[in-house]
């Protein structure tokens, strides 16, 4: 497995539309997120020079790599430091 | 994402010059067969008001991020720009138009407006026209779109028939754009600052150039940010003339610290109204303009008619007009709870046809989590009797005493005699009975003047 998605993810789509590997999927059990086939992804090694997924993904956490570390950290992509949310859900 | 809209011009059609406050014409300045293009669309023409449109939200990824928007789109109780409440595939999409079209005769306009942005979906977005297209080649197609990739797709664009188009561009200065976009995703990565900036302006301006010469109708969105892009209005309205937009409608920024936008979050105020008219009148230097903007949902349906509100007929009309609200989550009968509906069509009776016309479907906060931004329970009826609270009766196929009591209370009487019939019928019967009362109560009145 090279990425995955976490439950921050809001279900955009972005991802979906542009990985070049079809790796990309509706969670069956909740069609809000989207997941990351482990095997299908190739980290887009070979084909691009960013992953797709988190090169257009517009959510802070939600695509993870292999060690389990945010591509997109807090703050990287809306320059806020934001507060962790208790309450966070995906509506 | 998009800021997409639905709007209406200032600036009107010839049919009425009295109205004019910016100096500009549409009426002037375009040949007579676009002007008919255009008075028959209610996104671009006041004059539209009685052509229902209708988005189709096939288009959730976006491939910008602005400032002003936040991705989180879907929570059904808020009601913004890039909201949507759900999404539809393109086959969803034209069961969704032949459904609202057998009600709806006076839909004539389909355009896409996200939630995303049309053009990074561009499979969902040409299927979905294409599917419209082939069922009723009659409806006018349009998108909405952030213009990254339009020259890309401008030919394709015009080869589906698509001939209304808007883009939003917020400034063609790379530094103030600096401040509006993050970052954008293009030729598989992401740019940021300037570099993000300069690129997203030179594609925006490449797009607007290569549509309008193709003869598409461009519309130019603006989100007016103070202190950000508010002093080079001027600027921005010549040049997108220049490239062939035809008209500008600049917008209001929302920033509610609860969309959790990055402006939400960080203060960035929006214009007052002062300096909205003060931004318009300066591109109405260049372009006709256009006002009233609703800032609608990527899946708003209906007419616009009853938001303006400014002019004398329109008040009269609203004064008079008999609103009836549906409670369907899609249906076509009349099978839904009052307390189950998620959304509720609005229909208004139309005394000369003697029929019932669709006016717009209105969604209610009914399955929304977020605990930290959404309503709770009590919340969530009042928001369902507020949605309907113009109109004078709801149908449903059953409905609580409690409910019920509130809704006699706020005047609007409940029916549930047409339940499980479909709603055209329903709506036929029911107009028929109001026409022949109204005629009756005439006929009464006019013999005490008589007998008087």
């Amino acid at each position: 497995m090279k990425y995955a998605i976490t439950d921050k993810c809001v279900g955009c789509h972005a991802c979906l539309l542009v990985c070049p590997s079809n790796a990309v999927f509706a969670d069956p059990d909740n069609p809000k997120q989207f997941m990351i086939h482990p095997r299908r992804c190739t980290g887009c090694e070979g084909q691009h020079a960013a992953p797709q997924c988190a090169s257009i993904c517009p959510v802070e956490e939600a695509i993870v790599n292999e060690y389990a570390i945010a591509v997109n950290p807090l703050g990287s992509l809306t320059g806020i430091e934001v507060r962790e949310h208790v309450n966070t859900s995906i509506d | 994402m998009e800021l997409h809209t639905d709007e209406r011009l200032s600036a009107t059609t010839s049919s009425c010059p009295s109205s004019q406050t910016d100096g500009a014409s549409v009426s002037h300045l375009l040949p007579k067969d676009v002007q008919q293009q255009i008075a028959r669309h209610p996104c671009y023409s006041k004059q539209a008001h009685q052509y229902a449109r209708m988005h189709l939200p096939v288009a959730p990824a976006c491939n910008i991020q602005c400032n002003y928007c936040n991705r989180k789109y879907d929570c059904s109780n808020e009601s913004r720009p890039g909201v949507v409440s759900h999404l539809v595939d393109p086959h969803g999409a034209l069961k969704q138009f032949r459904a609202i079209k057998k009600r709806a005769p006076n839909l004539t306009v389909v355009g896409i407006a996200g939630p995303g942005d049309a053009l990074a979906n561009p499979k969902a977005t040409f299927s979905a026209l294409k599917l419209i297209r082939d069922e009723d080649p009659s409806a006018q197609l349009c998108i909405s779109t952030n213009g990254l990739m339009l020259a890309d797709y401008a030919d394709a664009l015009a080869a589906h028939g698509v001939n209304h188009l808007t883009i939003t561009i917020n400034t063609i200065r790379p530094e103030i754009a600096a401040q509006i976009y993050p970052w954008i995703y293009y030729d598989h990565q992401r740019l940021r600052g300037l570099e993000a900036a300069e690129r997203l302006i030179r594609n925006q301006l490449a797009g607007l150039e290569a549509a309008a010469k193709l003869g598409m109708l461009v519309k130019v969105n603006t989100v007016l940010i103070p202190g950000i892009n508010d002093a080079d209005i001027a600027e921005l309205s010549a040049a997108v003339k220049a490239r062939g937009a035809l008209l500008h409608n600049i917008m209001p920024l929302i920033s509610a610290a609860e969309h959790g936008t990055y402006f939400g979050v960080t203060g960035q105020r929006g214009p007052t109204e002062a300096e909205l008219a003060s931004a318009r009148e300066a591109s109405g230097q260049f372009m006709p303009q256009m006002t009233h903007c609703q800032q609608c949902r990527a899946d708003a349906v209906g007419t616009l008619g009853g938001g303006c509100g400014t002019e004398a007929d329109n008040a009269s009309k609203a004064d008079n007009s008999f609103k009836v609200a549906v409670a369907t989550n899609g249906e076509p009968l009349i099978k839904t709870h009052f307390g189950h509906a998620q959304q509720f069509e609005i229909y208004r009776l139309d005394p000369q046809a003697g029929e019932f016309q669709f006016l717009e479907r209105r969604q209610v906060a009914q399955y929304c989590n977020g605990e930290s931004a959404c309503p709770d329970e009590e919340a969530d009826k009042q928001a369902m009797f507020k949605a309907i609270e113009d109109c004078r009766m709801v149908l449903c196929s059953r409905i609580g005493i409690a409910p019920w009591r509130t809704l006699e209370q706020m005047g609007i009487t409940p029916n549930v005699d047409h339940a499980f019939a479909p709603i055209d019928v329903a709506l036929a019967a029911i107009a028929n009975s109001q026409l022949a009362a109204t005629t009756h109560s005439q006929k009464e009145s006019s013999d005490e003047v008589c007998h008087y």
